[in-house]
């Protein structure tokens, strides 16, 4: 038998170029497919690796840990909108059992949520501003600063009355009069009215009635406020700097121990906080000098110029009077204009090309930056976050912001730069956690209901109160005591009171241990053994009796993770076709090739060989072309893989960088993979010699006889 | 001089579509060790039937086909490649070299079959039957790089390496010019002499016939008679 092969292979062997046109075909497609197999198995195992360094070095951490009775499944990085999950009531229960898993190196609390922002919009800061400092004003006040403050003011709020009016003059001469709605109608009355010399003149003998008057019909008439979806994960932020060493501040600090506070994912911050003409610049600056685009060629970067140049009322309804003639002044210098509207001024200034795009970049953040408010919200502001708790009550906490981050290698990824970070006290106030007693105390109120005059708004206080029981309970070294919400109704400067003495609260580190969680992060010594892992702290956790599962990070990061799975699949489906087809056409080549070979098999078979020993002789053949190409083929994709690896592959889009979990992917040889792009095609190429092979051992040895008859 | 090859009343249909052609007609032939047996005829007279009979590639519709003392008709298909593997030799009209293998390859394939030595073995008979026919320098060459008779001396070595008791040529020289078909008679005929090994070749030109210990005329599928030619004669034999 073993001397049946070695003949066999001696044969095939010599007979590796018997037909051209075999080999050509046979050879070309065996050498394409293993070349296929190993670049793109290689490429996919250096994504899922990018991937999953991404995801376990950024939020997920190797494996987590949340409630069991969840009724949605964990997603981090999952699609907005909070997913119900089963708190866990005690996360030093919970570490306690899963640190003692030998492969474990940290435990990370964890709640993941969002919440609309909505960050006012530009007049609203300045009628705040200003109502501030008549009220102090009014209090008896009469410092050269303050009426100076308060004129400046009123001159700021007297030119954006001037940009609006401007603007509902556009609407006007642009829409039919008999479009025009009531509403239209009452807003133009408004502007004239707040733009009238008479209202200025009337404004300081009853401010506060005027202020009103712009508070209420005028503010909303600029619709640049914006509702910010804001994604966060409250989280022992000391522990999370730890576990995560791709994690670090960028700008202000960390949120000191025991503070309440709030961080900005960088990304998210320049994407969706920064004055948006300032983000554009930023971005076709990069597209320019990064990627090499230009902005006559782009029609992106075209729309971005075009945006610049429309929309400047952001930037006008920052500016005071002074900044207004200084920005004008400036911007006739400039552009060498004797335009006098700083808003046509601003437009012929952000017509940008790609001749002049980088003067004016930079005549922007040298010139222009200075007297603007770039970021919405800055490092040090208070932030009002307002949620919706599991009972369904909104609930409201200001957080200071101490800075922004972001993960090293993931600095441009939308994905890892889209979750912000709190500290985990706040978020459990936001969440609105629910203890065995408070929910028998929610079922008992909702009965009662109509009986006590609750104030919906306010129920979520009543229940839980500022040190609701649940703290109280689980948070033994007291916080600083609170005005207690006794009164049925609280009303909203009180509350807002509520809510600043919040974020000056302060608790003890140990209460971040105490508390309910929503998952926690687990961090592994050995990433490789995550199976293994999930196994021991399902285990753990079992004889624990804590209802809780282990998942691995694929599956806690929801729609990201199974992309790993989808990439794979489609991956695999795609060789799946390529090599259905390549099998038939080596069975085609190989067919042709063995009609060919009728008399040589003839022959063969004339002289004494058996029919299974050509059977064989085919299918070794093949096997051994297939062997020698898909060796080849592996071994140039190998040398691709190595050159891809040396020069890396560029990100080309800021999704990519979450993917290749850098700005570079650096591919690297997976043995294994070189090995299943062999095993395939040669398969795939003794598969396709059955048929042939069978045909050739149907050859009658009377085809090698010349035929005279 | 005892039979190597006995035929007795052999007869061969083919089914050309409806109609069934009669390419043996019932024939009688005894072949005697060492002779050298030439069967002539014309063209469609049947001798490429008779001789895929003898060379087991082929068996009779009825009759019987005795091979080295064995009856073809009760041997298997693999018994029956056996035993051309083992006993018969087989020399073509076209040569039939693997044009991929070298001269050397192509004249051991037989012996690579039988698996019976080993390559050193292998090896020295090869060179040593190549050397017989004259090709010892060109062991290494493949067959589109030698003339019409240097192939079919390959072939008359690929023939012989299994030392058969029988070699089969169907028209060996019709595809060489006559000088060179003269020379590979001559050789084949020396070969029968000093390896005693019997040749029954197929042919239907006079000079080759001359070379052979006696000629069958065959025609419509029938013997005619069996004679011995002027030249055999005068060799006396």
């Amino acid at each position: 038998m073993f001397s049946t092969l070695r003949v066999l292979v001696q044969i095939a062997f010599r007979n590796l170029f018997a037909s051209r046109l075999k080999t050509a075909i046979v050879g070309g497609i065996v050498f394409f497919g293993a070349l296929l197999v190993t670049v793109g198995g290689s490429l996919l195992g250096s994504v899922t690796g990018g991937m999953a360094r991404s995801i376990t070095g950024t939020l997920a951490g190797d494996v987590q840990v949340y409630g069991a009775s969840s009724k949605d499944d964990l997603a981090i990085f999952g699609g907005f909108g909070d997913q119900n999950l089963a708190q866990i009531d005690s996360f030093e229960t919970l570490k306690a059992v899963v640190e003692k898993v030998p492969n474990v190196a940290r435990v990370v609390p964890m709640g993941i949520s969002g919440a609309l922002v909505t960050s006012g919009n530009t007049i609203d800061l300045v009628l705040e501003k200003l109502r501030n400092a008549v009220r102090k004003e009014t209090q008896g006040d009469r410092s050269p600063a303050l009426l100076a403050e308060i004129e400046a003011q009123k001159e700021h709020v007297r030119q954006m009355v001037q940009v609006l009016e401007g603007e509902q003059k556009n609407l006007v001469a642009l829409v039919d009069a008999t479009k025009l709605t009531q509403e239209d109608r009452d807003n133009a009355m408004a502007l004239a009215r707040a733009a009238s010399p008479q209202f200025w003149a009337d404004f300081d003998r009853d401010p506060l009635n005027a202020l009103e008057f712009l508070e209420n019909k005028i503010a909303p008439q600029s619709t640049d406020a914006d509702m910010l979806m804001l994604r966060y994960v409250g989280t022992d932020l000391s522990a999370f700097g730890r576990s995560f060493d791709r994690f670090r501040i960028v700008d202000g600090k960390p949120v000191p121990p025991g503070k309440r506070g709030f961080l900005f994912a960088k990304y998210f911050y320049e994407d969706r906080i920064k004055l948006r003409t300032a983000r554009r610049l930023d971005k076709i600056r990069e597209a320019l000098s990064v990627k090499g685009q230009t902005i006559a060629s782009d029609p992106d970067l075209q729309r971005m110029v075009h945006e610049n140049e429309r929309q400047t009322r952001e930037i006008l309804l920052q500016l005071d009077p002074t900044s207004t003639r200084n920005m004008t002044k400036l911007l006739r210098d400039e552009l060498g204009s004797k335009e006098t509207d700083l808003g046509r001024l601003l437009a012929s200034f952000f017509a940008m090309d790609d001749a002049s795009f980088e003067r004016r970049y930079h005549f922007f953040y040298d010139r222009l930056a200075p007297m603007l408010e770039l970021y919405r919200i800055r490092v040090g502001d208070t932030l009002t976050i307002k949620a919706f708790t599991k009972t369904g009550y909104s609930r409201s906490i200001n957080l200071k912001v101490y800075g922004t981050f972001e993960f090293q290698g993931l600095e441009k990824s939308p994905l890892a730069g889209s979750v912000n970070l709190m500290d985990l006290v706040s978020f459990r106030d936001l969440y609105g956690f629910l203890t065995p007693d408070n929910q028998k105390e929610v079922a008992r109120i909702e009965q009662a209901a109509g009986e006590r005059a609750i104030d919906r708004a306010h129920a979520d206080d009543e229940l839980f109160g500022g040190d609701s029981k649940a703290d109280a309970a689980q948070a033994p070294p007291a916080p600083p005591p609170m005005p207690k919400e006794a009164m049925p109704a609280v009303s909203a400067p009180l509350e807002k009171l509520h809510r600043d003495d919040r974020a000056a609260r302060d608790y003890d580190p140990a209460e971040l241990e105490k508390g309910v969680v929503l998952d926690a992060a687990v961090v592994l010594r050995d990433h490789s053994k995550v199976d293994q892992a999930i196994r021991d702290i399902g285990a753990a956790t079992k004889r624990a009796g804590l209802d809780v599962k282990a998942v691995s990070w694929q599956d806690a990061a929801g729609i990201i993770g199974k992309l790993v799975m989808t990439f794979r699949l489609v991956l695999y489906l795609a060789f799946l076709v390529i090599f259905l087809v390549a099998l038939v056409i080596i069975n085609n080549a190989l067919v042709m090739a063995t009609l060919e070979r009728v008399r040589e098999i003839g022959t063969l078979r004339a002289v004494g060989a058996q029919k299974t020993f050509v059977l064989g002789m085919l299918v070794v053949e093949a096997a051994t072309l297939g062997g020698v190409f898909g060796g080849l083929g592996a071994g140039v994709g190998a040398l691709v893989v190595a050159l891809l690896g040396a020069q890396g592959i560029p990100a080309t889009s800021d999704v990519m960088n979450f993917f290749f979990s850098g700005p570079r992917l650096y591919p690297s040889l997976a043995p294994a993979t070189v090995a299943l792009a062999i095993a395939i095609v040669l398969v795939v190429a003794t598969l396709s010699s059955f048929y042939p092979a069978w045909l050739a051992m149907r050859v009658s040895p009377r085809e090698a006889m010349a035929s005279d008859e | 001089m005892s039979a190597i090859v006995s035929v007795r009343g052999a007869v061969k249909e083919y089914a050309l579509g409806a109609v069934k052609v009669q390419a043996l007609r019932g024939v009688d032939l005894e072949v005697g060790e060492g002779e050298f047996l030439s069967i002539a005829g014309p063209s469609g007279s049947g001798k490429t039937t008779l001789l895929n009979l003898i060379g087991c590639v082929d068996t009779a519709t009825s009759g019987v086909v005795q091979v080295a003392g064995k009856d073809t008709a009760s041997l298997s298909e693999r018994q029956l490649t056996e035993l051309r593997l083992n006993t018969i030799g087989f020399i073509f009209q076209s040569f039939n070299l693997v044009s991929v293998l070298s001269v050397l390859q192509n004249v051991e394939l037989p012996l690579l079959l039988q698996r019976r030595f080993s390559g050193k073995e292998r090896h020295d008979r090869v060179l040593d039957l190549l050397g017989r026919v004259g090709l010892a320098d060109h062991a290494k060459h493949r067959p589109s790089e030698l003339s019409g008779g240097q192939r079919q001396r390959v072939a008359i070595a690929r023939a012989l390496v299994t030392r058969p008791q029988i070699v089969l040529a169907d028209e060996p020289t019709a595809n060489l010019d006559s000088v060179t078909g003269e020379n590979i008679l001559a050789l084949m005929r020396e070969l029968n002499r000093t390896e005693r090994t019997t040749f029954i070749f197929s042919t239907h030109d006079a000079k080759v016939m001359a070379h052979a210990s006696a000629v069958v005329r065959i025609a419509d599928g029938r013997v005619l008679g069996r004679e011995a030619p002027a030249a055999a004669q005068a060799e006396g034999h």
